[in-house]
């Protein structure tokens, strides 16, 4: 059993520095965690807190419901795999892998026992008598997570592995995380600020920005029911597509205005939205140029600004009184540029946000009715 | 083309002139050791006429040079393995842990490359007799140690500097403490550095002449630079002999430097740790 829970959490650097604010989260053993986040939003600095590599400046973390504030890292159980691989370069393979237990006083029959298998299963047996700088960059992240995996920890710390790697490796190292997780079935905390790795491998993600949780959720959660408009602009790529609009209810059904076009809208708005202005957001591939397979689209008119085609899809740009949108439709649809075409949104996609606060201030009638059907 | 031309072989005219200002002093040393005295002052830069080997028997003659080479020796090696030792540790506290006030106990020590020795004299004197040091070796070495830190721990903090502080953590994280991960990882990536600050310690305390007059007596204890003070009591102003002298025991000093050549070259370009 390996929970992890962070209380009430803080850091503050010298010069009243506010690194991370009141960051809470309960995490189960077993689960895969990613810190998700722009640069400088506090997500390696939680992860080093976690690490015991930073002090912490307020709040409790527990391991296995043992406060671990005071631990040295070695203490903790925990096992770490950093951005720039930190092997050490005077080591070989083998060394930096048996260094831990090295320094536990193990024999070296007990050693060799334990990396043997370790390096098989990474496929660095061939390796092992070579020092870092004779490996190539997958071969060395291999390296490192065979060092944090050899000490059998509670918890798996990872702190963006994959930055320091060309694309494609990127993917490949980031199957191998998944499979060795599965395998593992280890507590796994990883972050990133690269969204398709949170969304490939997280159980749930948890969304930071200049040190507070945006959100907390599973990658579908977060994808279809962002909490917030910075959640929604942040995953997804294309990024969503934000139209300020003009709220209005007419006998009681709410419906919206977007440069003279109304749409009514079929879900419930935040009853706590006084406000008339709002801004829509709707992800590019949610909004159709065709009505098929939609079962409550919503139609608004626009011309055809500029069109790209991208391999299987083929990305629009239109414009809605002042804003610009994108859409991606597959590329089996015949569309020219300049052309004015009916754009169909799907209505069960539709994402408000309130001006004000950015919350998420609507719910689709599809969601509603999922809801109520459980 | 041609300009380029010009500048290469002014290059070389330049380098070969820079060498020379080294080399020909240090030919001349060997070879004076060979000529008698009348040859050397009509021919002090060629080849001798006659090779005369009497004067660097007379070197090795009465044994002397040996014990004198014995003490330099010792007294050498104790100020580098101490220099080292407590250069690196002080200089590994200094890039890793920023404790409070840090800067000003550095800045001090640093303080200490400004001073020279020979201002010194008399309060080191003083110190020494009063800590019991007086014509002893360590009466040497201990001081010697102490003016060498400060370029020592700007050396080796500059380089402990631009080893990556994630090498700490991943090293914290598998259980290493402050001493572990300076036995184990500081000191085997220091090897350059180590081996730079090693030879100027090394030359430094070979040739220093100033402390250990200052604080030897007895002449059993005497570095060779106090016995060419005796040679020179006894042969009057004997040049070749001297020259002799010289070359026998600045070769120990050459041939280390010659050894760690290749790692002060890297220790001084300052070569990053990668991977």
């Amino acid at each position: 059993m390996a929970s992890v829970e962070f209380k009430h959490i803080e850091k503050i650097y010298p010069g009243n520095v506010h690194t991370v604010k009141d960051f809470n989260l309960k995490i189960n053993d077993g689960e895969f965690i990613v810190f998700l986040g722009p640069s400088g939003c506090g997500k390696s600095t939680t992860l080093r807190m976690l690490a015991g590599l930073e002090d912490i400046s307020g709040g409790e973390i527990l391991i296995n419901d043992k406060v671990v504030n005071d631990l040295e890292p070695i203490e903790r159980d925990i096992a770490m795999v950093f951005q720039s691989y930190a092997l050490y370069p005077h080591m070989t393979v083998y060394q930096n892998i048996a260094f831990a237990l090295r320094l536990a006083g193990l024999s070296k029959a007990e050693i060799e026992k334990k990396v043997r298998p370790v390096a098989d299963m990474l496929e660095l047996t061939p390796l092992l008598d070579r020092k870092p700088k004779a490996l190539s960059g997958g071969q060395r992240q291999r390296v490192a997570m065979g060092r944090a995996m050899v000490r059998t920890p509670e918890v798996f710390l990872f702190d963006e592995p994959l930055s320091n790697l060309d694309a494609k490796l990127r993917n490949s190292m980031r199957t191998e995380i998944k499979i060795l997780h599965k395998k593992m079935k280890k507590t796994t905390i990883y972050v990133t600020h690269d969204q398709v790795e949170a969304m490939t491998l997280a159980d749930r993600i948890v969304i930071l920005r200049d040190g507070k949780v945006e959100q907390v959720g599973t990658p579908s959660e977060i994808y279809h029911s962002p909490a917030n408009k910075f959640v929604a602009g942040f995953i997804g790529s294309p990024a969503m597509n934000f139209i300020p609009i003009e709220l209005a209810k007419d006998e009681g059904c709410w419906f919206v205005d977007i440069s003279g076009q109304k749409l009514n809208l079929l879900g419930d708005v935040d009853d706590n939205q006084t406000a008339t202005k709002a801004t829509l957001g709707i992800r590019p591939c949610d909004i159709h140029i065709t009505p098929d397979l939609l079962t409550n689209p919503l139609v608004i008119k626009g011309k055809v600004e500029n069109l790209e085609l991208l391999g299987s899809t083929i990305q629009l740009t239109s414009r809605l009184g002042d804003s610009q949108i994108a859409i991606e439709a597959p590329s089996s649809h015949v569309v020219n540029e300049d052309e004015v075409i009916n754009f169909y949104i799907d209505e069960s996609r539709l994402q408000m946000f309130s001006d004000q606060s950015g919350l998420s201030i609507y719910k689709p009638k599809a969601v509603l009715e999922s809801v109520t059907d459980q | 083309m041609f300009a380029m031309r010009k500048i290469r072989w002014g290059k070389y005219i330049f380098l070969m002139l820079v060498a020379g200002f080294v080399l020909v002093p240090m030919f001349a040393t060997v070879l004076g050791g060979f000529k008698s005295l009348g040859e050397l002052r009509t021919n002090p830069f060629g080849l001798p006429d006659v090779w005369e080997f009497e004067y660097y028997a007379q070197v090795f003659a009465d044994g002397s040079i040996w014990l004198l080479m014995k003490n330099s020796l010792i007294i050498a090696f104790f100020s580098v393995l101490l220099t080292l030792i407590i250069g690196t540790m002080t200089a590994f506290t200094f890039s890793h842990i920023k404790f409070a006030g840090y800067k000003y106990i550095y800045n001090y020590f640093l303080i200490g490359m400004m001073f020279p020795a020979a201002a010194a004299i008399l309060p080191l004197f003083l110190k020494i007799r009063d800590l019991g040091l007086l014509d002893s070796l360590s009466g040497v070495v201990i001081p010697q140690v102490a003016f060498g830190l400060g370029f020592s721990i700007l050396l080796f903090r500059s380089f402990f500097e631009q080893l990556p502080s994630e090498l700490f953590d991943a090293a914290r994280v598998d259980g290493c403490s402050y001493i572990k991960f300076y036995w184990h990882v500081i000191l085997p990536l220091s090897t350059p550095i180590l081996a730079t600050v090693g030879v100027f310690v090394l030359v430094a305390s070979w040739n220093n002449y100033l402390l250990p007059l200052l604080v030897l007596n007895t002449e059993q204890q005497y570095p060779w630079t106090l016995g060419i003070m005796q040679y020179r009591g006894e042969y009057g102003i004997e040049w070749n002999r001297i020259l002799a002298y010289v070359t026998v025991t600045i070769t120990p000093a050459i041939v280390f430097f010659l050894f760690a050549q290749k790692y002060i070259v890297e220790g001084l370009t300052g070569g990053a740790v990668k991977g």
